[in-house]
């Protein structure tokens, strides 16, 4: 790497400072938006490796550097556009991957739409 | 551009300068396979960013050592994983092509009952495709197949 900071706080211009921890152990380690459309792919990612597609809205991101446990926390989001309820939810959590569904209606049907977004919090392995 | 040395470099770090630093390459492979006769068929879809680093060399951990780890974690007492260092540690592989990316990703990331097997019996359960082979509907890989002969 061409350069290191060690710093146990980090201080705004106005005195404002807080520890370098909440930063660590606060940032998401692994995220990804994914289209769930047609041959689903990713839009965008960091610390992920694959997608697997299972079927409609279920889909599973393998992640390059694992967690360390499988208690990590995941943020979820979607863009379903029509009048159903629905939601993007956790399936499964694994340290080495996660499981989500993306559904609408009252029968939690699976559904592709365009944008799945999901970031995850916790420690690295 | 040349990668740094990264031995002993957290993995997390790599990843880092990877996204910075590469471009994004989308791999047309995709692997399809079977691990269950009461599921479809699943699509594995290569990460843009994950294969920029398969092809640049230095920056991923041999895939052994995701095979070490998933063996820690099949443990049933596993409550967290105690030797990650093996991701930071061991000597990042070399540039890779894409087809060797691709083996690598099916080790990785598909379940061994189907790629150390996926020749044997009536039929293969794993085929590596380009995308442009796969339907784009969904239909195809939710319904039944129809034995016409039947």
């Amino acid at each position: 790497m061409a350069g290191k900071i060690i710093a146990d706080t980090i201080e705004t211009g106005a005195g404002a400072n807080v520890s370098t921890s909440y930063v660590v152990n606060g940032s998401a380690k692994a995220w990804a938006n994914i289209n769930g459309t047609g041959t689903i792919a990713f839009s965008d990612s960091l610390n992920c490796a694959s997608l697997t597609d299972h079927s409609s809205g279920i889909f599973t991101t393998s992640f390059t550097n694992s967690m360390n446990n499988a208690s990590y926390s995941t943020a979820t989001a979607c863009n379903l556009n029509n009048a159903y309820s629905g939601d993007m939810i956790v399936d499964t959590h694994a340290t080495g991957s996660i499981k989500t569904k993306t559904y609408y209606g009252a029968s939690y049907a699976g559904t592709d739409v365009t944008i799945n977004c999901h970031s995850n919090f916790g420690d690295l392995a | 551009m040349n990668t740094p040395s990264f031995k002993g470099t957290h993995l997390w770090d790599r990843l880092c300068w990877a996204k910075e630093n590469l471009e994004p390459y989308q791999s047309d492979y995709r692997v399809v396979y079977e691990d269950s006769i009461d599921e479809c068929a699943k699509i594995l879809v290569p990460d843009p960013n994950w294969m920029a680093c398969a092809l640049q060399g230095g920056i991923l951990p041999p895939v052994w050592v995701y095979h070490e780890l998933a063996k820690d974690e099949a443990q049933e007492d596993f409550k967290k994983h105690t030797r990650g260092y093996l991701l930071h540690e061991t000597e990042p592989v070399g540039a890779m092509t894409e087809e060797e990316a691709i083996e690598y990703l099916i080790m990785k990331d598909c379940p061994d009952s189907v790629w150390k097997t996926y020749n044997e019996g009536n039929r293969p359960k794993m085929v590596i495709c380009t995308k442009q082979q796969l339907p784009q509907t969904r239909e195809w890989r939710n319904a039944w197949k129809i034995d016409v002969a039947a």
